[in-house]
């Protein structure tokens, strides 16, 4: 349904130049996004996912195509409306979680909510992703999973409409990894966010709705999932 | 408190040694301009209450004499408010040292006290003598020589002792600085005084019976004052005008702005430096704290924070650092400004009319501060706005490395030690940061050469105008006009090797609408004490009718050598005359102009008519000529050296704070240049440590940048210095006294020892930081 599209990618290209070098790092990827999908775009490396992302996400611009969300053309965007779509629209889990060292956790999640309008109870977050009792702790003193939690948290506290995920377990061992995919999980099925996943991680796709293959800056293959299984059973 | 806010304060918490330092910077700099705005306000205030209290005289006209009556119809010009007659008169004193040759300069008060210049009683003590034997001494002489009230002093008028009793003592408005004349490089309170008489003591002591020779003059309105001399010129002049002086050139008024001006000027340029270097080191400090913030920056900008949002974020670092500095600074400033204004007046010897706190000089200083750390710190952490959040998520790509020129010329670069070719690679890849230290540095060592240079000019101004350009032992004035036989009378008196006539006269040179009141000095053309010497330092002889005048007069009246100048006689009857300037010479205290004494003598006065003489003589002329009538004052260059020598153990406190403010600033752009040196090359030195390099190594590589850095800071430094120097002395000159331009080795050798000094203890201070750096977990940082 028409009314269900949360973002409309219609031939978008990159392309970089680096020295005398052209690089096409991504070309002609079209499309769409439903609100409350659960999507995991797989790729290697230098495929041109984190590209993707960083445009889904307003943190780049496309050399020609179009981004739509929710009916508004955001590769026209200056660098002003670009930077509040960032604010209150997306929200961003990176691989290095990339929290700010010097504030807790629970600082770090202010951080981002302080400054838009429909942020969620920043307590209730912290307990919802299980740090409800160590949000007074700072990056140095938690493990890689916590710390991720709280990259999360601080993704979600904003209420976007969509959180973006950069390969979210890379830096983490199997087990935390699990837990990190079961509460994005959650967060996609009990609060119908819309979530986007980018990972090199083949064994991700399958709890994924649907699947974007990425190569070579092409998407070869979308997929979808008639039976996402949940993230408890996924094994690599 | 937001976010945002609170990671600065946590940020400026993790790098406090820095945060400190520069701050020092920026206290410093505020304590200075407020201490120095606000004593300089001060003292003007308290020197404008006193100057008001005792209503001091706007002009002062000295004549050869005055009738009393005359006085009235002197009242009658137009513009003049209120006239007092006087004598003043400089005599020698008997003092107990009979070695020591002490003057003091006669004065006498109407009774009561009089209206214009009156004094200021000291410690309740009268004003006014009321017997013929009584006198008021001036304080600063009085407490020089510990005289107190009812004790006896004794000077000679006209060869015969006076004992007259002190009255009491107190201070005058005309005398806060106490100089005997334009010659006297320093005040010497022990050896020269004042002493106020009853009017007709000595109107009848001196020969003055019911005259006067000098009057002061109240004018209605100061702005007129041009006018009204030349009013007073034109019907007075059949008195013997010698000289009118205004206000503004009196000896102890102008040295007095100039001591002002010179404080005035210390509150703004020493600030202004050291904020400047306080800006290079927040502009580095913040380009390095953005570049190690590179990702955070880019989360910042994931999460929705815009470009002014960050790029304030780093610039409010730069102002905690202003504000925090500012505070500090002007808290300082006001605390010290009261003890400093106390310092000031009591050595001016004026009662302090209340300590004025202007609270524009700290919004100014804020303001300044705020501007001078917003600016450098956005100029700092401009390099946010090109972070994008897309790449910063990535490590930073390598900057593109080249080769260097010098690696061009192998057979150099081959025979560089490898250490020293990481120093000199790491110097070249931050080229602009490199030479915004080495200005900071220079900058630092120039305020070292400023205080050595002014010790040395001192020594140096005297030595020449007391060694080189005036070589006698002795300088006699005359109280009266003599006739040349008096050489003879005085060689039969003393044992001189040689005794030359002087002939000082007071004129007014004219040039246009330019005028100056100067000594004209006639000394004989084949002079054997007067060296002159022009501009180029080439000798000059005086010629058979030309005048020479100071540069300072030359510059004043804006006459060139050659120029044609009128000499305006203030004797009666005597014509003015036209004079070719033959040429402009060195001289660094008082405003002359010399000519030959023959030519002087035909031209603009009697014939055989000489005021002093100049004396190259091993004998003690001061005890032999005590009691020799006529004869006002014996100065010898001894005298003016023994003072000169204690007064530079003063100066010494000067030049310490002064090398402390270099130091400051050398030490503080150091430590900083290095912490942040370290913190960006953490990856480098951990990999230089697996290599085999042990923490001496590296510490020794740090030292090895360091050192080339204040090398080239110093090289750069003498320039800058000189230039400072040059300023100082086109600021301090006056037509009073012209600082010398010395750029002599010394100076700028101690300056680069000082700083060399301050830079060590700087790399030292450092010593703690390389020896305790984490290499492995350097190592495992993603970014560098």
């Amino acid at each position: 349904m028409q009314s269900n599209i949360l973002m409309k990618v219609e031939n978008v290209s990159k392309d970089y130049r680096m020295g005398e070098v052209k690089v096409n790092a991504l070309q002609e990827a079209s499309f769409e996004i439903n609100e409350g999908e659960f999507i995991v775009i797989l790729g290697p490396s230098g495929s041109g996912k984190s590209t993707l992302l960083n445009i889904l996400g307003g943190m780049d611009l496309p050399t020609t195509g179009k981004v739509v969300v929710k009916g508004e053309e955001i590769n026209s965007y200056n660098d002003r409306k670009l930077t509040a779509y960032r604010r209150d629209k997306v929200g961003f889990v990176f691989q290095f979680y990339n929290l700010m060292a010097n504030l807790t956790a629970k600082e770090n999640v202010e951080l981002a909510t302080e400054m838009c309008k429909n942020s969620l109870n920043i307590d209730e977050v912290m307990e919802e992703v299980g740090l409800a009792e160590r949000k007074d702790h700072f990056p140095s003193q938690m493990s890689g999973g916590e710390q991720q939690r709280v990259a999360i948290a601080r993704a979600v506290a904003k209420n976007p409409l969509l959180l973006l995920c950069d390969e979210p377990t890379g830096a983490l061992d199997y087990k935390t990894g699990l837990l990190i995919l079961s509460l994005l999980h959650k967060i996609n099925r009990q609060h119908n966010k819309t979530v986007v996943i980018i990972t090199h991680n083949m064994a991700i796709g399958d709890m994924a709705d649907r699947v974007i293959k990425m190569r070579s800056g092409r998407i070869v293959e979308i997929r979808e999932n008639e039976n996402p299984i949940p993230p408890e059973r996924i094994e690599w | 408190m937001k976010k945002l806010d609170l990671r600065l304060l946590r940020m400026i918490k993790q790098s406090k040694g820095q945060f400190v330092s520069v701050t020092v910077i920026v206290a410093v700099a505020l304590c200075i301009y407020v201490m120095f705005s606000v004593t300089t306000i001060n003292i003007d205030n308290a020197v404008k209450h006193y100057y008001r209290v005792t209503n001091i005289n706007d002009l002062i006209i000295e004549l050869i004499r005055i009738p009393q009556g005359a006085l009235e119809a002197l009242k009658t010009v137009d513009g003049v408010a209120e006239v007092q007659g006087r004598i003043s008169i400089d005599v020698p004193l008997q003092v107990s040292n009979e070695d020591e040759k002490v003057n003091i300069r006669m004065i006498s008060l109407p009774d009561g006290g009089g209206i214009i210049n009156k004094l200021y009683a000291v410690d309740g003590s009268t004003d006014h003598p009321d017997d013929n034997k009584d006198v008021i001494l001036l304080e600063q002489f009085a407490k020089a020589r510990s005289i107190t009230t009812d004790d006896i002093i004794t000077p000679r008028i006209n060869g015969r002792l006076h004992e007259l009793k002190v009255a009491g003592v107190a201070s005058s408005s005309e005398f806060i600085y106490l100089m005997e004349n334009e010659q006297s490089l320093l005040p010497a309170p022990e050896k020269f005084g004042v002493a106020y008489a009853r009017e007709s003591f000595l109107q009848s002591t001196f020969g003055y019976r019911g005259s006067y020779n000098q009057v002061m003059v109240t004018v209605d309105d100061y702005a007129d004052i041009d006018d009204v001399i030349d009013l007073i010129e034109k019907r007075f002049d059949k008195y013997g005008i010698k000289k009118i002086t205004k206000l503004e050139d009196q000896l102890s008024n102008d040295v007095l702005v100039q001591k002002i001006d010179g404080i005035e000027m210390m509150s703004s340029i020493l600030p202004m430096m050291f904020l400047l270097v306080a800006a290079i080191i927040i502009s580095i400090m913040l380009s390095r704290i953005v570049n190690n913030d590179r990702m955070a920056i880019g989360v910042l900008k994931a999460l929705g924070y815009g470009n002014i949002s960050v790029l304030s974020h780093y610039t409010k670092y730069a102002l905690a650092i202003g504000l925090t500095g500012s505070i500090i600074g002007i808290a300082g400033g006001l605390l010290l400004a009261n003890p400093m204004s106390q310092v000031f007046v009591s050595f001016f010897n004026i009662p302090l009319a209340g300590i004025e706190i202007q609270y524009g000089y700290i919004i100014n200083g804020i303001l300044l501060t705020s501007i001078f750390c917003i600016g450098s710190g956005l100029f700092g952490a401009r390099g946010v706005i090109h972070i994008m959040p897309a790449d910063s998520m990535r490590p930073e790509a390598p900057k593109a490395g080249k080769r260097m020129m010098i690696e061009r010329v192998v057979f150099i670069w081959k025979h560089v030690p490898f250490s020293w070719k990481m120093v000199i690679r790491n110097i070249m890849r931050n080229k602009k940061r490199f030479a915004f230290l080495v200005l900071g540095l220079a900058m630092a060592y120039g305020i070292n050469t400023v205080p050595l240079y002014m010790s040395q000019a001192m020594v140096s101004m005297f030595e020449m105008q007391y060694g080189e350009y005036q070589k006698m032992d002795y300088t006699i004035d005359f109280s009266v006009p003599q006739n040349k036989r008096a050489i003879t009378d005085l060689s039969h008196l003393i044992d001189a090797e040689y005794i030359e006539p002087r002939l000082d006269f007071p004129f007014e040179l004219v040039n246009g609408w330019r005028k100056k009141s100067v000594s004209l000095i006639g000394v004989p053309r084949d002079t054997r004490f007067y060296i002159f010497k022009d501009k180029e330092d080439d000798l000059i002889s005086l010629p058979e009718k030309g005048i020479f005048i100071t540069e300072a007069i030359a510059k004043e009246l804006r006459v060139k050598k050659g120029d044609m100048i009128t000499v305006k006689s203030f004797i009666p009857g005597k014509e003015d005359i036209t004079l070719q300037v033959t040429d402009i010479f060195k001289q660094y205290l008082g405003a002359n102009a010399y000519m030959d004494i023959e030519a002087m003598e035909r031209l603009l006065l009697d014939k055989n008519m000489i005021t002093g003489v100049s004396v190259a003589s091993n004998d003690d002329l001061k005890e032999k000529l005590k009691d020799v009538k006529n004869i006002s004052s014996v100065r010898s260059v001894g005298d003016m050296m023994q003072a000169f020598v204690e007064y530079l153990d003063t100066m010494n406190l000067a030049i310490m704070a002064y090398l402390l403010f270099g130091g400051i600033l050398g030490f503080a752009l150091i430590y900083n240049a290095t912490i942040i040196g370290i913190s960006e090359r953490i990856n480098e030195f951990a990999s230089l440590r697996i290599m085999g390099f042990d923490k001496k190594d590296i510490y020794s590589m740090i030292t090895k940048e360091n050192s080339v850095m204040a090398g080239i800071a110093i090289i750069v430094g003498i320039p800058l210095g000189a230039a400072m120097i040059n300023g100082m002395v086109e600021s301090f000159s006056s037509d009073m006294i012209t600082f010398p331009v010395i750029l002599a080795p010394e100076i700028f050798i101690k300056a680069a020892a000082a700083s060399v000094v301050f830079v060590a203890i700087a790399q030292l201070a450092t010593l703690k930081k390389v020896y305790n750096i984490n290499f492995i977990d350097a190592l495992k940082s993603r970014i560098s």
